[in-house]
């Protein structure tokens, strides 16, 4: 498999965000197993809790109680997001902890997520995994929309199906709603979204067709933007063979209804060894190197060390 | 009947030109996507919407076959779909580099085909099928063909790197 390039892939680490739509699909599960299983690979990984609210991936990368946390980094009483990057037991995996900072942090404004985001960006690592936290709050989709790949973790259910979806529209429209510099291209919007035609607005396609009627230009526009938005899944507890082909039957469902590439980038099956690694407070991939969810993990994760580490062209 | 557009060809999931057993899996496996209890389409499209797209997808068909296509074997709506007649497999997917024939065997399974579906779809004999799967390089055609039957049977599959596991199947059965 290859991840497909990002246009937009800046200098510095390459970032992957992970979220769901839903809790309770695995997303910290799969996030510190990716992480880990990609730092086994000699590439330098930091992996951040930014589930601002529910933080328990330093559980999982073995590290039980970290000294310092994303608090102190909001609040200023370090100066760098560097300096509370925590070691693990894993060689070249280092761990940026959410824990404890709800209270303060759990809706950082607009600057301190701005400054949060350029600081991930130059960290001294090939590497950056956000956990992100469940929901669709503009929080969430911000740093969905600002890594080099958005990763939506689903399992096989249909609440968990629909709530992909849900994300999905949300991100879209976040990122719609942030990319309309030009003043035309939003009052072309603002002018379907405020008629009659709204209505007809269900799906990102919906609404390029609608402003391509009202202004031909602006709808060109937003179909450029349309272009760069290709985030991924990873389809998580798959139990039976026909549900490993869920990822890439929604990447069809998405290109068709809303216009939008979903990459596949891998179908980690449901695995006993994997409860017992968290019982265990390690990561699957090492205590459980043969079983069957570590070499998904491990084939998926080969794919992020592949990808180019800034784009061309 | 008008000929069949680019459009088309993408709403069947295929490039302009692929053929017959190409398309037929294509149909299969769109009008799967879109039949009322498929998962992955849970809650995104309402019966109208569903009853569109499987139109346009048989409308499709019509046009890049020039035939009507085959009737739907769909289970009355909202009724789960039979279980296929293939035992599926269990277990993680083999390493494409040490065991490229039981991978492909295993995407097989994956998709409930017996041999003799694939076969049917492939336009490959069952024997050779047989063969490719359990790497028998005694009885196995020359390299090009090997390449040319492994493409074949991945794109049937509709597995995402058929070029990929040509070459891996190639390198490991490494055929004169």
């Amino acid at each position: 498999m290859i991840i497909e390039a990002d246009v937009h892939a800046p200098p510095g680490p390459r970032i992957w965000a992970i979220g769901g739509g839903k809790g309770g699909v695995g997303k910290s599960v799969v996030t510190a197993n990716l992480a880990v299983a990609v730092a086994r690979t000699g590439e330098r990984v930091a992996v951040v809790d930014a589930d601002l609210g529910g933080a328990n991936l330093h559980t999982m990368v073995g590290v039980p109680s970290p000294k310092l946390n994303l608090a102190d980094f909001i609040s200023r009483r370090v100066a760098t997001l560097a300096e509370i990057m925590t070691p693990t037991p894993v060689e070249n995996l280092w761990l940026i902890s959410g824990a404890k900072a709800l209270l303060e942090t759990a809706n950082p404004n607009f600057g301190q997520k701005g400054k949060m985001l350029r600081h991930i960006a130059m960290l001294d690592v090939d590497h950056v995994f956000l956990d992100l936290g469940a929901g669709t709050a503009f929080n969430v989709l911000d740093f969905f929309l600002v890594a080099r790949k958005g990763i939506l973790v689903v399992v096989p259910e249909a609440t968990s199906v629909e709530n992909a979806y849900f994300f999905i529209k949300a991100a879209y429209f976040r990122k719609l709603k942030q990319a309309q510099p030009r003043a035309q291209v939003k009052a072309a919007v603002d002018a379907v979204m405020n008629s009659r035609a709204r209505e007809r607005v269900r799906t990102p396609r919906d609404l390029m067709a609608q402003v391509m009627t009202v202004d031909a230009d602006a709808g060109a526009a937003l179909m450029e933007e349309a272009s760069t938005f290709s985030p991924s899944i990873i389809v998580n507890r798959v139990e039976r063979a026909e549900q490993a082909r869920l990822g890439n039957e929604m990447g069809s469902a998405c290109r068709d209804y809303f216009g939008i590439r979903l990459q596949c980038l891998g179908s980690f099956p449901a695995d006993n060894l994997v409860r017992r690694s968290i019982d265990e407070r390690r990561p699957a991939v090492d205590l459980f190197p043969q079983s069957s969810f570590a070499a998904a993990v491990r084939t998926t994760a080969a794919a992020f060390v592949r990808a180019p580490s800034e784009a061309t062209g | 009947m008008s000929p069949a557009r680019y459009e088309d060809w993408k709403l069947l999931d295929l490039e302009p030109g692929a053929d017959l057993a190409e398309i037929n899996t294509a149909l299969r496996l769109r009008r799967a996507l879109y039949q009322s209890g498929s998962l992955a389409t849970y809650n995104l499209l309402d019966d109208d919407e569903r009853r569109a797209m499987l139109e346009r997808i048989d409308e499709a068909y019509r046009r890049v076959t020039g035939h009507e296509p085959p009737p739907s074997s769909s289970q009355p709506r909202g009724e789960p779909a039979a279980a296929p007649p293939v035992e599926e497999p269990s277990g993680p997917a083999p390493d494409p580099r040490t065991e490229p024939g039981a991978l492909l065997a295993f995407h097989r399974r994956c998709r409930g085909l017996s041999i003799g579906q694939l076969s049917a779809e492939t336009k490959i004999r069952v024997a050779l099928l047989q063969q490719l799967e359990s790497e028998n390089t005694d009885e196995l055609p020359e390299a090009v063909f090997v390449r040319g039957h492994v493409l074949t049977y991945a794109r049937a599959l509709g597995m995402d790197n058929p070029n990929e596991i040509a070459a891996l199947y190639l390198a490991k059965v490494k055929l004169d």
